[in-house]
């Protein structure tokens, strides 16, 4: 009978049964390599950050053609969706098309002044009533309508170009026109604002010259003052999934390794077997190892798939170091691992142990800048998520595949990860010794 | 003589308030069937844990295989077998598999692993369901499953926490026909139980009652030691109601039922088989009595009561 | 007793028992009125795409006190942040590829020149297109400083203006992201609160085996469902006000709308999940699978398909028509319209009838396979 076993013989038979048992698994394998598959595509044709086609109603009081050049203009680039009456047309521009630089979507937000618009909102006594703006409608769409609209959901924003107002455009007068917009997702809110006021913007600023040009009081030719030329660097489409795609990376790795882990062991306990194994003499940081190892494997292979599927389905860019990447992968595998792990000595039960951490895992994801920026975070939260390992995964993999960032740029994020990782590796392994049984 | 397989000295474990090893010292010699009896609770897993190094012991020491176990349990690890009160293989895994896995853990390999596993499947009877999914076998072949796998690198002690508990009969019969071969090549076996037939089978027996080792020693002495009285089997029907008049008959020290019939000790040659009929019979009860060799569970009720008493009495 | 009376017995004794089991488990209140609560807090802070202090870095390649002022123009607001000045593109771009800035604004050679002398000049931006998001805002927020910009040095500063544009926001004027977000939330967090509760009530009977007793007694199936689902209703129901209170509170969000109504949306809705729950817990007949099944099929699409975060209306056909199918869009739906714009019945019938549906269908089919045999 062997006297020392060896390390290694030891290591080997946890290893092979460990694979053997999630291989058996039918349930597990599908999780483990259907659940990434399913999560990216539902994530990567879900979620779409660009704000476009949102639906407004024009309520054209004047019913000529220069209001209705007017009201196609508005819709011409796409941001907004003619929707009258719950029908809809197109204005053109598909939603997965790309824009070239020069025409991104461009915006004031409605409270800083710009050319030829004043904003302001009534602000504190409440949403008012569009009849209440002083509009008299007349025409296709009455003015009470566009406000339905607006309550029921159905349109986000409503324009009003009032009776006269290509009238007193012609004229030389100030036409006024006005615009109600839904607050209610800031988002769209904001964009759609942008674009109606950018829109009018242009239009005033090219009358404005006319008018001048036509007054010959001073040469057209001397406006001077600046042009913003915008380029849009890594992403010119602004396209979400290159955006959402390593988020749901980082996602997919934390849920199968994090919460598989903790289960894992803790069903362990929860079977008996547990104590069969340390009554032999594995040393339990061999034992440890050998479990750990096949989900790190399994780490790799998702990690792998989600860059196929995202590059093949969604193109998404791989411009850095695939290095880098692995490097990366595995140090973030180090922090999800350990805190399985860790997860796993405080669970008696295999569910307390799914419970555990998923609740862990929820809020892991919603705070890593995955879904919403950590910038838009108040100051406190923000201070937490340096201590969130995805927050610093996602920003590898986005610098990396996206902007091609290499080693000197991310090491800051690597070593954050690497400390964290051997940090929670260690504690989780000093409790799972003490723990023993 | 060589040095006994297994040394307790003064153990106690506490957990929390409670003491569920209390001053527990014991010798057992190598190639011994050591019997450690107990009711549920007395402490008996406990001690074993401790014994094994699963537990670290409140006070005390303990020897197993000539090594420490507080200093140095891995060598302690290294040289028994263990086999849990609730099934601990994997089920998932077939047959083989659990005797692979547990054969690298305690450091076979190779061709000395292969070797091994199928000595140990043809001992246990096992090698035609080699292949067989662990969770689907019947509790006994699965407790021989245990015990392989707690033999595969033929240790010097293996410990055995109620390995036939839920077994059927049969089952159990072959399972202690393995305990002897295993005793007979020189393992020391210690081994817990609820059966006490099955006691009858070890070279001695320890009693536990509340963490404390109340008895040591051979079936027979235990029996002549704590059962000294004679006793007698009371059959028929409606025989336990008798029990009431029995009482009564001069020289009898205890009357427990047992079966559907009772159990009566008596002081030795105080009264008869006969005396014992007609005070049933004059009470209305007709009854056969019979003398009996006590058993090790009238040690077991002896020596459990008693100690009950003297708590009262203490207390 | 007549069969009527003695049906609301059981179903009473059911229910006490479960709420005394509930009581008992201190995890289960755990998970049902604390964790929701300090998830809602965290993700109502977390959750947010308001931004503020962009940092960009600066290539002034004039270096002249009229290109610095141009600069001061663009970063006086606060909106816009100078983080840094590198001497040359190519060190600029570096700095956006670590994520230190997420722009970069380039003022070219001889543009004091041409100001003074009236020539237009072209300032380049390039913004970071990683994060789609702040790359809008970016965008938008740099254009409208340039507009202002352009006004203070035009010649045509003063003049009347053609065109008047006149911008109200509806709704939530101060474009307050927790507005947006909090109907939201209070719908995932129920959802999954809801959910994983059930999971782990019926499955568990199983395990522990007390269900083959309750099969030995006169109770029926569907007893057991409504006797089961009350308390938790009636937990799911503290849940709510509690989620809606610490929302309302600490995020100022309104409640404009009639509370009855949103507390009959909001109860629908529980049924309807803790139906989904049961459902789970009686098909799978096992804790663990019951409890993951429940958490992934509340989680994924209460948050990707309810409208929670993304609009429903950008998605891709085959995914708005699944949403329909997901109570969680029905309550987000019914919530916004009930907080924040103070709708009335008319505009959410709609709603409240789908979550009913929802509700009847899954209890029945719990009830369905809830056969009352052990196989």
């Amino acid at each position: 009978m062997p006297r020392r076993p060896s390390r290694r013989t030891q290591f080997l038979a946890v290893v092979r049964k460990e694979t053997l048992q999630t291989a058996r698994d039918k349930r597990m394998l599908v999780m483990l390599l259907g659940g990434p598959l399913l999560q990216l595509l539902v994530f990567g044709y879900a979620v779409d950050f660009k704000v476009d086609r949102v639906p407004t109603v024009v309520v054209d009081g004047d019913q000529t053609s220069e209001s209705r050049e007017h009201a196609r203009g508005l819709m011409a680039d796409g941001t907004l969706r003619w929707v009258k009456g719950g029908k809809s047309e197109d204005g053109g521009g598909s939603r997965n098309g790309r824009r070239s630089s020069s025409s991104a979507n461009v915006a004031p937000p409605p409270v800083t002044p710009s050319v030829g618009a004043t904003s302001g909102s009534p602000g504190a006594e409440g949403p008012a009533p569009l009849d209440r703006l002083g509009v008299s409608g007349a025409g296709p769409m009455p003015v009470a309508e566009a406000d339905a609209a607006l309550v029921n959901g159905d349109a986000a924003a409503a324009i009003i170009l009032p009776k006269g107002f290509s009238r007193d455009l012609a004229r030389g007068e100030t036409a006024h026109v006005q615009v109600v917009i839904d607050g209610t997702d800031p988002n769209r809110a904001t964009v759609a604002g942008a674009a109606v006021a950018g829109y009018f913007a242009e239009v005033s600023g090219d009358l404005l010259r006319a008018r001048l040009a036509q007054q010959a009081t001073r040469p057209a030719t001397a406006s001077g003052g600046i042009s913003l030329v915008p380029r849009i660097w890594f992403n010119p489409g602004l396209d979400s999934p290159p955006f959402m795609i390593p988020g749901v990376m980082a996602m997919l790795v934390i849920i199968v390794t994090t919460i598989v882990t903790a289960m894992g062991l803790a069903r362990e306990r929860e079977m008996g077997t547990l104590e069969q194994v340390l009554v032999t003499p594995i040393r339990p940081s061999v034992l440890l190892l050998g479990k750990l190892l096949p989900y790190v494997v399994i780490g790799f292979l998702d990690v792998a798939l989600a860059l196929a599927i995202g590059a093949y389905v969604f193109d998404l860019p791989i411009r850095g170091s695939r290095a880098l990447l692995a490097a990366a992968t595995f140090v973030y595998l180090l922090s999800t691992l350990g805190v399985g792990l860790l997860i796993s000595t405080i669970s008696k039960t295999q569910q307390q142990a799914f419970l555990g951490g998923f609740l862990f895992a929820m809020p892991a994801i919603l705070l890593s800048g995955v879904m919403t920026p950590i910038r838009s975070m108040p100051l406190w939260l923000q201070a937490v998520t340096y201590l969130n390992p995805l927050r610093y995964y996602v920003e590898v993999l986005r610098a990396n595949l996206l902007k091609g960032a290499g080693w000197s740029d991310l090491w800051t994020q690597l070593v954050a990860l690497l400390v964290f990782g051997v940090g929670i590796l260690f504690v989780a392994t000093m409790r799972f010794r003490k723990r023993a049984v | 003589m060589s040095a006994p397989a297994i040394v307790a000295r003064h153990l106690k474990k506490r957990f929390g308030t409670f003491v569920a090893v209390d001053d527990v010292s014991f010798e057992v010699e190598r190639g011994e069937i050591f019997g450690y009896l107990g009711a549920n609770g007395a402490g008996k897993s406990t001690t074993i844990r401790i014994l094994c190094g699963l537990l670290e012991p409140t006070s005390g020491t303990a020897t197993v295989a000539g090594h420490s176990v507080a200093e140095d349990p891995e060598a302690v690890k290294a040289s028994i077998g263990y086999m849990s009160q609730k099934f601990s293989l994997y089920l998932d895994l077939p047959v083989a598999e659990n005797l692979a896995f547990f054969g690298g853990a305690y450091g076979l390999s190779g061709r000395a692993l292969r070797r091994r596993t199928e000595e140990v499947l043809e001992l246990s009877g096992l090698a035609e369901v080699r292949d067989a999914q662990t969770g689907s076998l019947p509790g006994g072949i699965r407790q021989r499953l245990a015990l392989g796998c707690a033999v595969l690198h033929q240790p010097e002690i293996v410990f055995l926490d109620e390995p036939t508990a839920g077994v059927d009969p049969t089952a159990r019969r072959i399972f202690w026909k393995l305990i002897r071969e295993l005793s007979r090549g020189g393992t020391t076996v210690f081994v817990t139980t609820h059966y006490l037939d099955e006691a009858e089978y070890c070279a001695r027996i320890g009693l536990m009652v509340d963490g404390r080792l109340v008895a040591l020693d051979t079936p027979a002495q235990l029996k002549r030691t704590h059962v000294p009285d004679r006793m007698f089997a009371v059959r028929g029907p409606n025989a336990a109601r008798a029990s009431g008049p029995l009482r009564q008959v001069a020289g009898v020290r205890n009357v427990e039922p047992f079966g559907a019939g009772l159990h009566v000790r008596a002081e030795p040659g105080r009264c008869e088989a006969q005396t014992l009929r007609a005070a049933a019979g004059a009470a209305g009860h007709q009854v056969e009595v019979e003398p009996i060799d006590p058993t090790l569970e009238d040690v077991f009720l002896a020596v459990v009561g008693r100690s009950a008493k003297k708590e009262e009495d203490g207390a | 007793m007549n069969p009527v009376s003695r049906f609301f017995t059981r179903i009473g004794a059911m229910a006490a028992k479960e709420t005394l089991h509930i009581r008992r488990d201190p995890r289960t209140l755990y998970l049902a009125l604390v964790m929701p609560v300090v998830l809602l807090l965290v993700f109502g802070y977390g959750v947010s795409f308001d931004t503020d202090h962009l940092p960009i870095a600066v290539v002034d390649l004039d270096q002249s006190s009229e290109s610095r002022e141009l600069v001061r123009g663009f970063t006086a607001s606060g909106e816009l942040e100078v983080a840094a000045r590198p001497a040359n593109a190519e060190e600029a771009e570096r700095l956006v590829q670590r994520g230190e800035v997420l722009g970069v604004l380039t003022v070219p050679a001889g543009a004091g020149r041409d100001l003074l002398r009236g020539t237009a000049v072209e300032l380049q931006l390039a913004v970071d297109g990683a994060d789609g998001v702040i790359a809008n805002q970016l965008l938008s927020k740099s254009e409208a400083l340039a507009r202002a910009l352009n006004v203070k040095l035009s010649p045509l500063d003063g003049v009347a203006p053609p065109l008047e544009v006149r911008v109200w926001t509806r709704f939530n004027p101060s474009l307050k992201s927790a507005f947006f977000f909090v109907p939201g939330l209070t719908a995932y967090l129920l959802a999954i609160a809801a959910v994983l509760l059930t999971a782990l009530a019926i499955a568990g009977e199983w395990e522990r085996g007390s269900m083959e007793q309750l099969f030995a007694s006169p109770v029926s199936g569907i007893e057991i469902i409504l006797g089961k689902l009350l308390p938790y209703l009636a937990l799911g129901c503290l849940q709510m006000l509690l989620v809606l209170a610490f929302g309302t509170w600490a995020f100022d969000v309104p409640i404009l709308g009639s509370l009855p109504l949103l507390f009959l949306a909001g109860m629908l809705f529980l049924v309807g999940m803790l139906g989904q729950g049961l459902l789970i817990s009686v098909v799978t007949r096992n804790q663990l699978v019951a409890t993951q099944a429940g958490a992934f099929s509340s989680l994924l699409p209460s948050l990707l398909l309810s409208g929670f975060v993304f609009p429903i209306e950008n998605m891709p056909r085959v995914l708005q028509w699944l949403s329909h199918v997901i109570p969680a869009r029905y309550l987000v739906n019914a919530l916004r319209g009930l907080m924040l714009k103070g709708v009335g019945l008319e505009a959410i019938w709609g709603d409240l009838v789908a979550l009913t549906i929802f509700a009847v269908a899954v209890l029945g089919i719990s009830t369905a396979r809830f056969r009352r045999k052990l196989a």
